[in-house]
C-alpha cells in the first residue's frame, strides 16, 4: 500500500523513484492501443511483440553501426515494422479468429527463434548492449501515448472506423455494403504494426540492452497484450489501455502478497473476466466502477438534427 | 433490361447448384424467382452479388459487367441485397447499421477527423437526417433508431436490413426470403413495403416461398429446379405450368394437383362443396391415448398457444399443419416436456405431461423427432443409433434392436459406418426417426420431418412413416407441407397464430379452400 500511498502524498517523489514503471505504462499503452486497432477490425492477431522486435532492434542497430540521431532511429524501426506488417499481412489476414492468432504466433517465433537468435549481428542470444540514455525518453513516451490514443480514438470516429466497426460484427454483411474488407483490415493492420514498432522502438531504450526474451519479443509477451484487451475491453480505445496500467501495476498492487503474488493476480484476472466479460471499459462506460449516482452514459447512436 | 444473367454455372462438389442459368430483370419491374428448397435460388443470387465465384456464363448490371467482381465491388455498382438468415451489426444501433450502408457515398474524411476539423459536420448531421428518412421509408419508427440491431423484433429486423440496403442507393434491391418466418399481417406489411418501393422506381428481385406473396407482387415470376430455369413468365403462366407445378408441388404424392395455391382458376366451388361433406372419421375419438385441454404456452409476454384442446387415439396417425411460427412445433415441445405449459393439462396415457420430466416421458412411450433432425453430423450412423440406446444398454437385446431399426431403413443399414453428416438430408431424416424408433415409443411426434428436402426425398419420408404406423405406432405429426400431411393423416388440425382454426380428416381438409387460405395467410 506504500506504493499507491505514495503517489498522493508525494507525487514528485513518486515520479522520481518509479520513473522506469512509469514508462513501461507508457509504451505498454501504446501497445494496447495496437492491440485495440486489429481487434476493432475483428482480427484477433497477436502479432505485435514480432513488429516490436523490428521497431526495437532497427533503432538499436542504427545507433550502433551507423551513429544516427535518436529521432531518426527511431522513426526507420517505426516505419521497418509497419512494412513488415504489409507483407506479413499479404499472406496471414485471409485467416480469421484462432487461425489468425495461430499464424501470428507463428510469425513472432519464427522472427525470435529463426532470425534473431541466429543472425549474428543481432548479437543473437545476448541481445546488444547500447548507450542510450534510459531515462531522458519519459516525457517523449507520455506524449507519444496521448497522441497515439488521440489520434486512434479519432479514426474510429470517421469512415475508416465506421467500416472496421462493420467488418468485426459481420464481414459479409460489410461486403454487402460496398466495404473492401481485405483493404480495410490491411489498413489496420498495418497501422497497429506501425504503432506496434514504434512503442517496440521506444521500449529498446528503456534500458541498456535489447534481448530476444520471451517474455520480451515471444508468446509470453503476446499473451500479455491480448490479456490488455481482453481485461479493459475491446470496445473502446481506452479499454486496452486501462487494461495495460492494470497488468503493468498488478505486481505493486499485490506486492504485501509476497511469493504468492501470481496466485492473487490470477485470481483477480480471472475475476474480471467472470464479472466482467466485456472487458473493464465495455459499452456503458465503467460499469465496475461507476458509483449508483452517476449518470449513465448515453446511447451512442446519434439523434437527428 | 436492368440485369442480364446468360448461362450462369455454379457446381459444389457434384451437385449443380446453378446450371446454366439465364435471366433477364427490366428495369422498374419486381421479378421472382421461386422453386423448391434447394433449388438454387440462394446460390443464384451468392454469383450474382460476388460472394460465390461464377464457374461459367457472364452477367451485366445494364453495361457494367459483373462476371468475376467481387462482393464490394458489385455492391458498389449498385447491387443491393438482403439475407436469407438476416446478417445485421447486431451490436450497434439501428441508425449506425444505416449509416454505414452509406460508405461507398461518404467522402473520406480520415485526415479532418485525425485534425478534428469540423469540415465534414454537415456532411455528418445530412447522413443521420438522410437515416432516420430511411428507417421511416421502410416503416421503422424514430425510436428504433438507437436501439441495438439486435434487439429488435424479428419483423422490424428484416425491415432495418431493407434499409440499410436501401442506403445504398441500389438500381437493383435483391430480397432473399424477406417474409420468411412471419405471420400474416407482417407478410401483409411487407408486401405493401415492397410494392411501394418498386411504385418509387426502385428495381427488385424478389426470392421467396410464400406463393401468395411472389405470385401477388411480382409482374414475372421465374422458376428454378434442381438448379436450372424451368419456367419464366407471368405469374398466371408460370402457376398453370404443368412442369412448375410438378417440381414444386408435386410433394403431394400420387394425387393430382391442379393449380398451385395462390393461383387463380382454381374452382373453388367444387371444393366448398366437397368440404361440406363432414366424413365420420373427421370426430374427436371418445377413447384417447393423447388428450390436451386448453393449453395455452408463452414465451415471455409472447402467447405462442392459445387454448388449444385436441386428442389422439391409439393407432392413428394426427397431423398439426399450418404456416411457420403458427406454434406448431411449441405444442409438440410442451407435450415432451421440454417447455412448461402456463395452464391447461395434457395426459399421455395417465402421465401428466405438464409436470413430467421429459426423461419420466420419453420412459412412458412418447418419443419426439426433434424438427431440424438434430442428429450428431460427426458421429457414424451406427454410433447415432447405439447412442440413442444409452439409458439402456442391455446387450444382445438393444442391437438386435439396432439391426431391427436398420432392416426397416436398410439404407441406413448400408451406410451405417459412414458419419452422419455425409447423408443426404432425406437419409438424416430417416435416421432422426429411426432413432426416435429406438426408444420404443407408442406415440411419435415427428416435427417438419420434410423440412428442407428435395420432393423425391418426402416422399420417400412419407412412405417411411406411413410404414411405422402400419406397424402400429401412434403419431403425431407437425408439417407445413400441408398436402403431404393431409395425404397421411386419419385427422388432422389446422393452427394459426396458435389457436386451432379447422379440424376434420385429413381427406377433408385436403379439399377445403379454408384450409389454403389459412394456410397461405389470405
Amino acid at each position: 500500500m506504500d506504493f499507491f500511498f505514495n503517489l498522493f502524498s508525494d507525487p514528485v517523489g513518486f515520479w522520481n523513484s518509479h520513473t522506469l514503471l512509469i514508462s513501461q505504462i507508457g509504451i505498454n499503452g501504446i501497445i494496447a492501443t495496437s492491440m485495440f486497432l486489429v481487434l476493432y477490425s475483428g482480427q484477433l492477431s497477436l502479432a505485435a511483440p514480432g513488429f516490436m522486435a523490428v521497431g526495437a532492434y532497427t533503432s538499436v542497430l542504427m545507433e550502433l553501426y551507423w551513429h544516427t540521431p535518436f529521432a531518426v532511429n527511431i522513426a526507420a524501426g517505426t516505419l521497418l515494422a509497419a512494412l513488415g506488417g504489409l507483407l506479413v499481412g499479404l499472406p496471414v489476414l485471409r485467416l480469421r479468429g484462432v487461425f489468425l492468432a495461430i499464424a501470428t504466433i507463428g510469425f513472432i517465433e519464427a522472427l525470435r527463434l529463426g532470425v534473431i537468435l541466429n543472425v549474428p549481428i543481432t548479437g543473437e542470444g545476448l541481445g546488444l548492449k547500447h548507450a542510450a540514455d534510459p531515462l531522458g525518453g519519459v516525457p517523449i513516451i507520455l506524449v507519444s501515448l496521448v497522441v497515439t490514443v488521440f489520434l486512434v480514438w479519432r479514426l474510429t470516429k470517421g469512415r475508416l472506423g465506421s467500416a472496421w466497426s462493420a467488418i468485426r460484427q459481420d464481414e459479409i454483411a460489410a461486403l454487402s455494403q460496398g466495404i473492401n474488407v481485405a483493404q480495410y483490415k490491411m489498413i489496420a493492420f498495418v497501422f497497429s504494426a506501425l504503432l506496434a514498432g514504434y512503442g517496440g522502438a521506444l521500449e529498446a531504450h528503456l534500458t541498456f540492452i535489447v534481448a530476444p526474451g520471451d517474455e520480451q519479443y515471444g508468446v509470453t509477451r503476446a499473451v500479455q497484450i491480448l490479456t490488455f484487451a481482453v481485461l479493459g475491453g475491446s470496445g473502446f480505445v481506452l479499454g486496452p489501455l486501462a487494461g495495460a496500467l492494470i497488468v503493468t501495476l498488478l505486481p505493486y498492487i499485490f506486492l504485501q502478497a509476497g511469493p504468492y503474488i501470481n496466485v492473487f493476480s490470477g485470481i483477480f484476472l480471472i475475476a474480471v473476466i467472470v464479472f466482467r466479460p466485456q472487458g473493464i471499459v465495455g459499452r456503458g462506460g465503467l460499469a465496475i466502477v461507476r458509483p449508483a449516482w452517476w449518470p449513465r452514459a448515453r446511447a451512442r447512436a446519434p439523434s437527428p438534427g | 433490361m436492368l440485369l442480364r444473367l446468360v448461362d450462369v454455372q455454379r457446381h459444389f462438389g457434384g451437385v449443380r447448384a446453378v446450371d446454366g442459368v439465364s435471366l433477364e430483370v427490366n428495369q422498374g419491374s419486381i421479378q421472382g424467382l421461386i422453386g423448391p428448397n434447394g433449388a438454387g435460388k440462394t446460390t443464384l443470387v451468392n454469383v450474382v452479388t460476388g460472394y460465390a465465384r461464377f464457374q461459367g456464363g457472364r452477367a451485366w448490371l445494364e453495361s457494367d459487367e459483373l462476371t468475376g467482381l467481387p462482393a464490394h465491388r458489385i455492391a458498389s455498382l449498385g447491387i443491393a441485397r438482403t439475407f436469407q438468415n438476416i446478417r445485421l451489426f447486431k451490436d450497434l444501433t439501428a441508425i449506425e447499421n444505416v449509416l454505414i450502408g452509406m460508405h461507398t457515398r461518404r467522402r473520406d474524411d480520415t485526415l479532418a477527423q485525425l485534425a478534428t476539423l469540423p469540415l465534414f459536420r454537415s456532411d455528418e448531421r445530412s447522413r443521420i437526417k438522410d437515416a432516420y428518412a430511411l428507417l421511416e421509408s421502410v416503416g421503422l419508427p424514430h425510436s428504433v433508431g438507437t436501439r441495438h440491431a439486435a434487439t429488435l423484433p424479428y419483423g422490424d429486423q428484416r425491415r432495418l436490413e431493407i434499409a440499410r440496403a436501401l442506403a445504398l442507393r441500389p438500381r437493383l434491391l435483391i430480397l432473399d426470403e424477406p417474409a420468411a418466418g412471419m405471420n400474416p399481417a407482417e407478410k401483409q406489411g411487407m408486401r405493401e413495403l415492397i410494392e411501394r418501393l418498386n411504385a418509387e422506381g426502385l428495381t427488385i428481385l424478389l426470392i421467396d416461398h410464400d406463393m401468395r406473396l411472389v405470385m401477388g407482387v411480382c409482374k414475372r415470376v421465374a422458376v428454378l429446379n434442381f438448379g436450372k430455369k424451368i419456367a419464366d413468365g407471368t405469374p398466371d403462366e408460370v402457376s398453370t405450368d404443368a412442369g412448375v407445378i410438378k417440381a414444386y408441388l408435386g410433394t403431394g404424392g400420387d394425387r393430382e394437383v391442379t393449380s398451385a395455391p395462390g393461383a387463380s382458376g382454381v374452382d373453388e366451388a367444387t371444393e366448398v362443396e366437397e368440404a361440406a361433406v363432414t366424413s365420420r372419421a373427421a370426430r374427436e375419438p371418445d377413447k384417447a391415448i393423447l388428450d390436451v385441454e386448453d393449453l395455452t404456452v408463452s414465451y415471455g409476454a409472447v402467447v405462442a398457444v392459445r387454448g388449444v384442446s385436441f386428442r389422439v387415439a391409439a393407432g392413428e396417425v394426427v397431423a398439426l399443419i399450418g404456416a411457420n411460427g403458427a406454434g406448431k412445433s411449441t405444442i409438440l415441445n410442451t407435450l415432451s416436456g421440454l417447455i412448461r405449459p402456463e395452464s391447461g393439462t395434457a395426459t399421455f396415457d395417465g402421465l401428466d405431461l405438464a409436470n413430467a420430466k421429459a426423461s419420466a416421458i420419453v420412459r412412458h412411450g412418447l418419443v419426439q423427432v426433434p424438427e431440424g433432425r438434430e442428429i450428431l453430423a460427426r458421429q457414424t450412423v451406427l454410433e447415432n443409433l447405439e447412442l440413442a440406446t444409452w439409458a439402456r444398454r442391455d446387450g444382445a437385446a438393444t442391437r438386435k434392436r439396432i439391426e431391427d431399426v436398420m432392416k426397416r431403413f436398410p439404407i441406413l443399414g448400408e451406410r451405417r459406418a459412414l458419419s452422419a453428416g455425409s447423408l443426404s438430408g432425406g437419409e438424416q431424416q430417416m435416421l432422426a426417426i429411426a432413432r426416435g424408433l429406438l426408444a420404443r415409443p407408442r406415440l411419435l411426434l415427428l416435427d417438419e420431418p420434410s423440412l428442407g428436402l428435395a420432393p423425391q426425398m418426402v416422399d420417400e419420408v412419407f412412405r417411411a412413416i406411413e410404414e411405422i404406423h402400419k406397424e402400429g405406432t401412434t403419431i403425431l405429426l407437425v408439417e407445413q407441407n400441408a398436402l403431404r400431411a393431409l395425404g397421411v393423416a386419419d385427422r388432422a388440425y389446422v393452427i394459426e397464430t396458435g389457436r386451432i382454426l379447422l379440424s376434420g380428416s385429413g381427406d377433408d381438409l385436403l379439399h377445403n379452400p379454408a384450409v389454403r387460405r389459412a394456410y397461405l395467410g389470405g
